[in-house]
Formats: structure tokens, C-alpha cells, sequence
């Protein structure tokens, strides 16, 4: 059945090649949004177990303790890295493990609280305040974040249904209605012309989307894919509804 | 992109010079650390500073500041490097000003975030009128002439088809151009977060 649907589209090379392409490239953007979704997980962990760290060394604690301590409480990926780092940490150095922790994170938010972290405990800083400080800072910068985010996912969806998948169905209906191939129309040159238009669009739509919501590169990964669907919708519909 | 990078920075790198500041870090060691990486644009640009220093090249790190001033473009950038300008010549109280400034960048943060919410709520509507009615409108003018061919063509005299044709073609790379205009705002706009 596979091979009598790409059968129907054998005049079509671009949609064919871009088939092809949207599913290899669907599978190279499935990682990126994996890693995002951990990274954010982690990022939003991070002002809570800042809070409680600022706490723990405003009771005396010191860092390293308050930090393995915190760790096992922290639920979710955050608390169990810094678990694991400072528990097989015991023949490096504190900074070493801390290194280590950040690194594993993948998180430009945990490595800049690292190093930040690190030089204060250099300098034999107030510990507390720069905990208090910093928790409270990525805390209004998550918000900030989950916000742009939620507000704008809906918009960029809505984008990308409308413009990927509405447009061409409701086009192929125009002209399978009006002027169907069945009955003598000659209108492959028209499909040609549309076709290309839609995947252009269909471009342009899920790159704004991707733009509205910060994260363009991981988007691109998906051009192809959206690409070939809105092609393949609309030479589809044009074949089923005029012949 | 220069100002992209700088404001979405920006901010991060005051709050480092604080933490790094009130910790009894100097200036230039601060300068360093941050130039170590890790903030983008400002990164390369304080970590050519101290390149600069150390090759022996420079006139003085003051100096250097103040041709960071004239390269940088946003205005947070060079409110940053104006107090770090008057620090070195005049020893004023750095981590006062980075506290002020680093509260007032915040403030503008979250009003900017606000706005770009704001102003792309409209974008979704404007790109679907016009990357949808213009499409609509363009496929019945090129569908004119096969619905206007045989009896329906004596009562109009129609362009030629192939007029017809560039007509519908000039239109779709038209509604294209525009919905790349309207999805420019998404990117000229980014807060930078």
C-alpha cells in the first residue's frame, strides 16, 4: 500500500525526495526536543534547590554537605545528577565534582550558578546572600520562560495546522471541486506551481513558529517534514477529490 | 545578531560581576573570569580585552573599555562598560551601580518579554490572513481559464492564459515576501531570553 501511494506520486520528484528527507530529518529533531525537555526540567529544579542550599548554609551547614543532603531530597533528574556527581566525587576535589555535576547537566543555567558558586566559595564569600540572590534571579528568569512559552506554544501550532495542513486541503478542494482532472482539465501545470507554493510556506510557517518560541534550529529539523506533508496533502486531495 | 547576543547576555554578566565583586574579586580578575567563556559575545569581546592586556599592546585597560563602548550596541552593554569606564578612572562604587543597573535591566526584561508576547499575538492572525486569503484568491484567478473555456468564454474576453499564469505566479512569491515580513517581527523583537 506504502509503495502505491509514492506509486501516484511518481511525477512528482521534489515531494518524493522531500519524503525521504522529512523522515530522516523527523528523526535527527527528535533528540533536540528530548534534551530540551530534560534541560528545562532541570533549569526549573534549579531556584527551589537553590533556596533550600541557602537555607541549609544559613544554618551552618557547609556547602559540600548541605549540597549532598539537598541532592537526595531533590526529586527528578536534578537531585539524583547532583547525588551521583558528589557521591563517586570522594578521591577529586569539591570543584572537581562540582565541574562534573554542571557538565552533566548540559545546562548553561547550572554551569553559570557553578562557577558563580565555586568563585564565592574561592573567596570565602557570604554563601547565603549569593544563594538567595541567585535562586530568586533564575527563578523570575524561569517564569519568564515557562510564560513566553505557554503563551506562545497554542500561536505556533495554530500556525503550522493552518498553514501546513488547512491550506493546502482547502485549496485541493477548490480545484478538485471546480476543475477536475477527471474531466478533462488540464491543470498539472496550476499543481505544480501550488505545490511548490505550499512547501515554501509551509517553511516559512514552521521557521516563524519555531522563531516565536526561541528555539528556530530545533525547528529546521522539521522543515522537510512539513514540507512533503503539505506537498503530499495537497497533490493527494487534488487526485481523490478531481481524479 | 551583535544586539541579539548583547541583550540576551547582558544581564547574566552583571549579575557574575556582582556575585564575583562583592566576593572580593577585582575588577580585571572579574573582566577574566567572564571572559573565560560562557556569556557569548561579551565572553569574546572581555576576553579580547585581557588578550589585548597581556600581549602588551594595550594602553591601558581603560582605554579598552572605552573602545568596547563604540563597538557595543545595545544600550544595557554600554551602560555596563560606561560604570566600568568610570571605576577604573575615577573609582566610583562599581557594585552599587551594577546592583542599580541589574535590577533596572530586569525591570526591562520582563516589560520587553510582555511586549513580544503582546505584539506577536497578533502575528498567527496575520499571517493566516494573508498566507490563506491570498493563496484562496490566486487559485481561482488561475483557475479562470479552464472554468471560462468553451461557452462561458464569449461573454468575456479573458487575458491570456499564460498572462494569467505570471499573474498567479507574481502573487504567490508576493504572499510569500509577506508572510517572511510578518514573521521577521518574531525574530527583530526576541527579548532575548
Amino acid at each position: 500500500m506504502l509503495f502505491d501511494i509514492l506509486e501516484a506520486f511518481n511525477d512528482q520528484m521534489l515531494l518524493l525526495l522531500l519524503i525521504v528527507f522529512g523522515i530522516a530529518f523527523g528523526a535527527g529533531g527528535i533528540p533536540p526536543m528530548i534534551e530540551r525537555k530534560r534541560r528545562r526540567s532541570i533549569e526549573n529544579q534549579l531556584p527551589g534547590l537553590l533556596e533550600s542550599l541557602s537555607d541549609a548554609v544559613g544554618a551552618g551547614r557547609g556547602i559540600q554537605e548541605a549540597m549532598l543532603d539537598q541532592g537526595r531530597n531533590t526529586p527528578g533528574i536534578l537531585g539524583k545528577l547532583l547525588t551521583d556527581t558528589l557521591e563517586s566525587s570522594h578521591s577529586s576535589s569539591f570543584d572537581a565534582a562540582m565541574s562534573s555535576f554542571a557538565a552533566k547537566t548540559r545546562s548553561a543555567q547550572v554551569q553559570r550558578v557553578t562557577v558563580l558558586i565555586d568563585t564565592a566559595v574561592e573567596q570565602d564569600a557570604p554563601l547565603q546572600g549569593i544563594l538567595s540572590d541567585l535562586s530568586m534571579d533564575y527563578e523570575r528568569l524561569n517564569d519568564l520562560m515557562n510564560r513566553r512559552e505557554t503563551e506562545l506554544k497554542a500561536r505556533g501550532i495554530l500556525i503550522i495546522i493552518f498553514v501546513c495542513i488547512g491550506l493546502p486541503v482547502l485549496i485541493a478542494f477548490i480545484v478538485g471541486l471546480f476543475a477536475p482532472a477527471n474531466k478533462g482539465y488540464q491543470i498539472s501545470d496550476f499543481n505544480q506551481t501550488f505545490s511548490l507554493f505550499f512547501a515554501a510556506a509551509s517553511a516559512i510557517a514552521a521557521s516563524v513558529s519555531g522563531r516565536m518560541l526561541g528555539r528556530m534550529k530545533d525547528f529546521l529539523w522539521w522543515l522537510p517534514f512539513w514540507m512533503s506533508v503539505s506537498m503530499g496533502l495537497y497533490l493527494g486531495a487534488v487526485k481523490i477529490i478531481g481524479g | 545578531m551583535r544586539l541579539l547576543e548583547e541583550k540576551k547576555e547582558i544581564l547574566y554578566v552583571i549579575r557574575t560581576m556582582d556575585v564575583l565583586m562583592s566576593s572580593g574579586v577585582g575588577l580585571e580578575a572579574a573582566i577574566h573570569t567572564i571572559g573565560t567563556g560562557g556569556y557569548g559575545i561579551i565572553s569574546s569581546d572581555f576576553s579580547s580585552l585581557m588578550e589585548k592586556s597581556r600581549s602588551g599592546k594595550s594602553r591601558g585597560l581603560e582605554f579598552d573599555v572605552k573602545g568596547l563602548m563604540n563597538k557595543s550596541e545595545s544600550e544595557g552593554y554600554r551602560r555596563l562598560l560606561n560604570t566600568m569606564y568610570s571605576n577604573l578612572t575615577q573609582n566610583t562604587d562599581l557594585l552599587e551601580t551594577l546592583r542599580k543597573q541589574g535590577k533596572r535591566m530586569e525591570d526591562d526584561r520582563n516589560e520587553e518579554v510582555k511586549k513580544y508576547i503582546e505584539e506577536l499575538g497578533g502575528v498567527p492572525e496575520t499571517l493566516l490572513s494573508i498566507g490563506m486569503i491570498g493563496p484562496i484568491i490566486l487559485a481561482i484567478v488561475g483557475l479562470i481559464p479552464q472554468l471560462m473555456s468553451g461557452d462561458l468564454g464569449a461573454f468575456m474576453k479573458l487575458p491570456p492564459a499564460s498572462t494569467i499564469q505570471s499573474v498567479v505566479n507574481i502573487g504567490l512569491v508576493m504572499t510569500l515576501f509577506g508572510m517572511i515580513m510578518i514573521g521577521l517581527k518574531a525574530h527583530t523583537k526576541d527579548p532575548g531570553l
